[in-house]
């Protein structure tokens, strides 16, 4: 017999729209239907996905679900949680009340931007989704919304004597139309690619650190929050697993996940009907709360349950959503300065983490040399890697002038929207790794 | 009537072709969380791609319930309204092709039976490595049938069948994991659950690595991940033309080690991409990239050759039902000098973190060696704690001692290990 069931519904459409070297290849506008159905068994889960689903199918769903959980043998219990759905963030601009022509020339105004000399490729791309989501559970919660998000990235490949770099900027919101003022974008792109055309491959090596926003907001992402996600630490394949209390980082370091934040990883309820909040994973240097859904939570302990995100028709996992580091009390010319000699690290070209050995790795667009407290000569193709419970501890200042970025977070094959964010961020000791020799 | 036919006929009124793309998909699984069955799953998919052509203009759209139809050809045809005209030439015509399904193994049946038992002898084969532990894992069969129509009568049908595994494991702050995915019902999960759990038990107590230079075995799976960030993004018609590769004009130049080849071989039976026709309906064949080091060529869809006075290579691959078809690979084959290559010292490369944040145009990386540990005679001896690795993909393959004999597939690749000298590595 079933303990508990629920169903996720999400319909909606998307648009996409690709200009490459200023032709239009696509403007395309999708629906999409899809619904996930999970029942509790006398163990564990049984989980259906379906496209096209009817409320009239329910039945047969649970039914089918409730005979896959007889293939289970851990024991799952879900904590209680509180049930509550925030208001939406009121539109800034809805990206609907501009036609699919407007988009595609705001585009092409902000891939035109990036052209210019010595710049042999421009690409831009626009990408538009509403989801409307419903949600019921056998425990009698339901609810409903509607959710945009919008945005855009473009791209200038630039060469010079055979000599080829890239720039690439992105902008995207929730509720809201950033495309909308893109065109400094464009500029921004094709100036990074022409200034790497004169940057020098970075030498790898141990060295002090300054993280600019978007890449400590990666550092946060990368070397804490994937570690705090309640499901790897109940399989033991976390590093902070039974550390909670401990101190990782100095006083003055606190790193938050908060889906309730209306930045781009929001949700105003979360994948199981539970109520999102802001979670301290790190406060003040001391580890201080895990990630969790319901099932998490009741294994594991340490922390809230509202963290469960999903794409339509899969199963909802601990995931991040909006994680930044707070606001230090040292300036960005102060980390400057203590750094004295050193490397600035710009811009984030992704991540990743082995969460269970500890280590990770992230990529920046670019850097600049620090002599004396002060950038100095570009570089290129440089990334950081580091073990998690170590690396906290080398943060020596943290800024005030925290910024936080949008992008796409990977885990079990889904993709969901996240913001990362901080201040500028001085690491005293870190690994820096280039494809340079001395 | 079908729905294909009903969409192509309407479609047929309104643009000078149409093409329809039609997805059914079944498939069971179950995870594990440590070494436990956590969740069984089942997912019923379906999908519906409509493109539509008219005097060089191309819409697409594509939704999931083909009673949706109507609105989707409705999306297509506002979308080819914006689209900038290219050079045209139309979509194919039917020609006799062999029936038999080159990826379909009636073995796999979609029973949960069969997922339970891949899962116990993952976990058996785990066991063999007792100081490791199990923390996650998964089984799945899928049975899925892809159909594509054009106006031009051609409807062509291929069935297929998949099977996969994996599993993680932990030994301290060691992890390893392994993986196994097939269009047969020949999986080896005990082999699986066996290397998983060597990888995290060999791992536990590794030695700091002096920074320097060392020679390195890279594992195939290790070898896929540079490959599909760099190399395979290189070789793409639609990139080379767009000034978003390396390898633009240089065919007949030497641009690997002479020794290595590297070719699609889409007829390979139960080969990752194997098919008879590509995603638009085009037949493929073998297609040379890089033969003896030489650049033999680039892969096309009909769009990119169509604009780029190019001949189709039968390369256009669908992620799924949704958008319009890309560039991509079947089967891709890299041979080379083949070598025993964990005979000498060398620090053996399992896979990379970060992989992803390569330069997809210059090739240079800066990445994370996973479960790294020095080999020789044949074996792993010891295992290094950390080591990042920077070097540039297309340097790599130029300096190439040898090959393993032993192949593997990752994803549409089939690759052995590869030996390369002198690569920088930081402890």
């Amino acid at each position: 017999m079933q303990r508990y069931f629920d169903v996720r519904h999400v319909a909606g459409e998307s648009t996409n729209i690709d200009i490459d070297n200023g032709v239009v290849e696509s403007a395309t506008t999708s629906l999409f239907d899809r619904a996930v159905v999970r029942v509790l068994g006398p163990s564990g889960w049984g989980v259906v996905s379906v496209d096209n689903y009817r409320d009239a199918d329910l039945d047969r769903f649970v039914a089918e679900a409730l005979a896959l959980a007889e293939l289970t043998g851990e024991t799952v219990d879900l904590a209680d949680a509180p049930h509550r759905v925030l208001p939406l963030p009121s539109p800034t601009d809805d990206p609907r009340s501009y036609g699919l022509e407007e988009k595609t020339r705001l585009l092409a105004g902000v891939e035109a931007a990036a052209k210019g000399p010595e710049v042999r490729n421009t690409r831009a791309v626009y990408t538009e989704r509403h989801e409307t989501v419903r949600f019921a559970s056998s425990e009698g919660v339901e609810y409903a919304y509607e959710l945009g998000r919008s945005g855009y990235n473009v791209l200038a490949v630039a060469e010079r004597n055979g000599v080829v770099q890239m720039g690439y900027e992105r902008r995207h919101a929730i509720n809201g139309f950033p495309l909308r003022s893109g065109a400094a974008c464009g500029e921004k792109a094709r100036e990074t690619a022409l200034a790497l055309l004169d940057a020098r491959a970075a030498i790898g090596g141990r060295m002090r650190v300054v993280l600019d926003p978007e890449l400590a907001g990666v550092f946060a992402h990368e070397a804490v929050g994937h570690a705090s996600e309640g499901d790897l630490v109940r399989e033991g394949n976390s590093v902070l697993a039974g550390k909670v209390g401990e101190r990782i980082g100095a006083p003055g370091l606190s790193i938050v996940d908060d889906p309730s934040l209306p930045e781009f990883g929001f949700d105003p309820v979360d994948a199981e009907g539970v109520a999102t909040a802001r979670t301290e994973l790190v406060r003040n240097g001391v580890i201080n709360a895990f990630l969790h859904t319901r099932e998490t939570l009741a294994a594991v302990g340490n922390g809230m349950a509202g963290h469960a995100r999903a794409m339509p028709g899969e199963v909802p996992l601990v995931r991040m959503s909006n994680t930044f580091i707070e606001n230090g009390d040292a300036t960005y010319d102060e980390c400057l300065a203590e750094c004295g000699t050193g490397i600035l690290l710009i811009g984030s070209r992704g991540g990743q983490v082995d969460p269970g050995r500890g280590m990770f790795q992230f990529n920046a667009e670019y850097g600049y040399l620090i002599e004396d407290g002060e950038p100095g000569a570009m570089v290129r193709d440089v990334s950081l890697s580091g073990e998690i419970l170590g690396t906290l501890h080398e943060v020596a200042l943290i800024a005030n002038d925290r910024r936080m970025h949008q992008g796409y977070c990977g885990k079990g094959g889904q993709s969901v929207p996240v913001g990362d964010g901080a201040p500028h961020v001085l690491l005293s000791d870190a690994v820096v790794g280039g494809s340079g020799h001395d | 009537m079908d729905t294909i036919e009903t969409i192509l006929k309407t479609a047929a009124g309104r643009a000078d072709e149409a093409e329809v793309y039609l997805s059914r998909s079944e498939s069971v699984g179950a995870e594990l969380s440590r070494d436990r069955v956590r969740v069984g799953q089942a997912n019923h998919a379906t999908g519906l791609g409509i493109r539509v052509f008219i005097d060089g203009r191309v819409g697409a759209s594509s939704t999931n319930d083909p009673l949706k139809w109507e609105a989707c050809l409705e999306a297509a045809l506002a979308a080819l309204r914006l689209a900038d005209p290219q050079p045209w030439e139309g979509l194919p015509g039917p020609i006799a092709l062999p029936g038999t399904p080159l990826a379909f193994d009636p073995a796999v049946t979609l029973a949960p039976s069969t997922v339970a038992e891949l899962l116990d002898a993952m976990k058996a084969g785990a066991a063999s490595h007792p100081s490791a532990s199990v923390t996650a894992g998964s089984a799945g069969l899928s049975r899925s049938t892809v159909e594509v129509a054009n106006t031009h009568g051609l409807r062509y049908t291929d069935e297929e069948t998949h099977a996969s595994c994996s599993v993680e494991a932990i030994a301290g702050t060691s992890t390893g994991f392994e993986f196994a995915s097939s269009h047969a019902l020949d999986l080896d999960p005990a082999w699986v659950g066996e290397r998983a759990a060597f990888f995290a038990a060999h791992g536990a107590g590794g030695k700091p690595l002096p920074t320097g230079t060392y020679d390195l075995v890279l594992s195939p799976l290790a070898l896929a991940e540079l490959l599909e960030a760099v190399l395979m993004p290189a070789l793409v018609g639609r990139n080379v033309h767009a000034g978003r590769s390396r390898l633009a004009g240089r065919v007949g130049e030497t641009i690997l080690d002479p020794r290595l080849s590297l070719y699609d071989d889409p007829h390979r039976p139960m080969g990752p991409g194997a098919a008879w026709f590509d995603a638009e309906g085009v037949p493929t064949h073998r297609l040379d990239l890089v033969r003896d080091g030489v650049l033999a060529g680039f892969a096309y869809d009909l769009r990119t050759a169509y604009r780029y006075g190019a001949v189709t290579t039968g390369s256009a691959v669908r992620g799924g039902y949704g958008g319009a078809p890309t560039t991509g690979f079947h089967t891709l084959v890299l041979e080379g000098p083949v070598a025993d290559v964990m005979a000498d010292e060398a620090i053996y490369v399992r896979s990379v973190v970060g992989a992803h944040t390569a330069n997809t145009i210059t090739g240079d990386f800066s990445v994370e060696v996973s479960n790294p540990s020095f080999v020789e005679g044949g074996a792993f001896t010891t295992p290094v704690r950390t080591a990042m690795w920077g070097g540039n993909v297309f340097d790599l393959l130029s300096q190439v001692e040898g090959v393993s004999a032993e192949t593997r597939k990752i994803g549409e690749l089939i690759l052995p290990a590869l030996r390369i000298q002198g690569q920088r590595l930081v402890g």
